[in-house]
């Protein structure tokens, strides 16, 4: 005990990196969000695959594989709001917040340290779905013979992609959590904007309409996640998910400004 | 040490803490007292930098808490609240708090078994009951060996055999040398636990005094006088240097037993209608005292 007050102690961002960590491990429901992340983007890619991979190969359909080869993963977005909310609401909740920042008590440490957790976790689990859900689809493609290869165009960046836009999902939806500091609300909003919202806007007529639907953090994000894209009616996949860090950075932002200003 | 000056944090313009300054010391145990919602919490929370003050300033080993590089090497806290997600075991809660702070992990295996819940350390935390989560979040408090330990209301939900439990840990950190700052709105809590007292009461310091002389201020006894003379049985008394204080018809006298008193009276031939040892314990002192920092008075008429 004594040797413990000698160690020597700076400020890290590294320690609460740690600490943040083991909070996301130690919590069972982190892992079964992240099962149904896996399972079902990489099992409704490769289902859809199925179905399509005959009448693409026959010509019955003038679809590309790259289409479809990504297209599970629209499941798996649930999944990371719900791990990224979790990570900041959980600990509203439960008054957990109180003894994080009473154990680091700079508040935009707390904050990165879960950002950099949430993101880089998502971003493992949402390239590993791509990957898995590439290689369980394009088995239907190659026993097609229309069979894709990770070398093809656009591929790697959409598997790659994949997690990048799950990070940014999971860092949207931890700001929407600080912001509101609840968690069936941070999921609601964060879904409604990306599955509905951003569908509802579609009906603003005119090219107005059309700017909103297309810088919608859930249409501007995954431009990056699809290898071929379904119409030319969405922003190129880089400038789309620059839009989308913008979004996140400023709902980022705000929620910092305002975790540093409220009470705990 | 922790030392509060003009400390001030206002709600909605109502002052929850108005203004206060108090020192905790090392060595010893440093009782909270007050009536709930006299700002007790709001003051510990302010000490850890969970609230801000609206006005003056605290500070713990002489810095500001939030500027402490390693804080649960500095200050460990029991907050009133379970800062606990239920959904993770106890020795994950330690885990991740100990990282957080650079603090070997070993340490978390000994202050599981210091507060007794090493056989169900694997255990989710949602599933303890109201007393095993007291004693994590002291474990909680003890993971960095801090030299102060602040416990807000520690004995709620205790059974008797940890409130003794928490009774004899805070002495020993105090015996330590730790700063041990404990929070309650129980008098007889701390008459067993404290040594020195600050009460408070709608935001204000009541009463910042040892123990021995805040007893000795506010729960002392006397003995109760009636004599039909009771002007010449008061100079009697006074010329003996007894501390006499009349209230209505009745000479409150201390310094004598009431035997002592009876025959001096007596002896000079004076009559008396009621010679009684009134006791008036801690408890009523406390109540008196907070009487009207009360914030909610329950409408029910009890004899005094």
């Amino acid at each position: 005990m004594t040797e413990l007050m000698a160690a020597p102690t700076s400020p890290s961002l590294g320690r609460a990196v740690k600490a943040e960590w083991i909070k996301l491990a130690s919590i069972r429901s982190t892992w079964w969000t992240t099962l149904a992340m896996i399972v079902l983007g990489a099992g409704f890619t490769t289902i859809i695959s199925g179905v399509v991979a005959g009448d693409i190969a026959s010509g019955k359909s003038h679809d590309s594989p790259g289409e479809y080869i990504t297209q599970g993963l629209i499941f798996s977005q649930i999944s990371a709001v719900v791990i990224g909310a979790l990570v900041v609401t959980s600990e509203y909740g439960t008054g957990l917040i109180r003894a994080t920042l009473a154990a680091t008590p700079v508040r935009s440490r707390v904050l990165a340290a879960k950002a950099i957790v949430v993101s880089g976790f998502l971003f493992v689990v949402g390239t590993v779905t791509a990957f898995l859900g590439y290689f369980g689809g394009n088995g239907f493609f190659r026993s097609e013979g229309v069979g894709i290869s990770l070398g093809d165009e656009h591929i790697l960046r959409s598997m790659f992609g994949a997690g990048l836009y799950m990070a940014g999902l999971g860092l949207l939806a931890a700001a929407i959590g600080l912001l509101v500091r609840h968690t069936a609300a941070a999921i609601s909003i964060v879904l409604a904007l990306v599955f509905i919202i951003g569908q509802v806007v579609q009906l603003i007529p005119g090219t107005f309409g059309e700017w909103v639907m297309k810088l919608m953090p859930g249409n501007a994000g995954p431009g990056i996640v699809v290898p071929v894209p379904f119409g030319d009616h969405m922003l190129t996949p880089w400038t789309g998910f620059a839009v989308f860090v913008g979004e996140i950075a400023l709902l980022g932002l705000a929620g910092l400004a305002l975790f540093q200003k409220r009470d705990a | 040490m922790i030392r509060a000056q003009g400390l001030t944090k206002t709600y909605d313009g109502k002052n929850a803490v108005n203004g206060i300054d108090f020192t905790v010391e090392p060595g010893r145990v440093t009782g909270f007292l007050g009536p709930n919602g006299a700002g007790k919490s709001t003051t510990m929370r302010m000490i850890l930098g969970l609230d801000a003050p609206t006005k003056g300033s605290v500070t713990v080993n002489d810095h500001r808490y939030v500027s402490s590089p390693a804080p649960l090497r500095e200050v460990g806290a029991l907050l009133e609240a379970h800062a606990v997600h239920p959904g993770r075991s106890a020795r994950n809660h330690l885990r991740w708090l100990a990282a957080s702070n650079g603090i070997p992990t070993t340490r978390v295996g000994e202050v599981l078994e210091l507060v007794g819940l090493d056989s169900v350390a694997a255990q989710r935390a949602g599933r303890f009951s109201l007393g095993m989560g007291q004693r994590l979040g002291i474990a909680a408090a003890l993971i960095g060996d801090p030299p102060v330990v602040m416990l807000d209301e520690p004995v709620n939900g205790l059974d008797p055999e940890g409130v003794r439990w928490v009774r004899s840990l805070a002495r020993q950190l105090a015996d330590d040398g730790k700063t041990v700052f404990v929070s309650s709105h129980l008098m007889s809590e701390m008459a067993l636990m404290a040594d020195h007292l600050i009460v408070i009461g709608r935001g204000t310091i009541l009463a910042d005094s040892p123990l021995q002389d805040f007893m000795a201020e506010h729960a002392s006894a006397y003995v109760r006088v009636k004599a039909p003379q009771s002007t010449d049985v008061e100079a009697l008394l006074v010329g003996r240097g007894l501390d006499v204080t009349r209230v209505d018809d009745e000479l409150r006298v201390q310094g004598l037993d009431a035997p002592a008193i009876g025959e001096l009276i007596g002896g000079h031939g004076l009559f008396l209608h009621e010679l009684t040892l009134v006791r008036s314990s801690l408890e009523d002192a406390f109540m008196e005292l907070t009487a009207d920092s009360v914030e909610y008075h329950a409408r029910t008429e009890v004899a005094a």
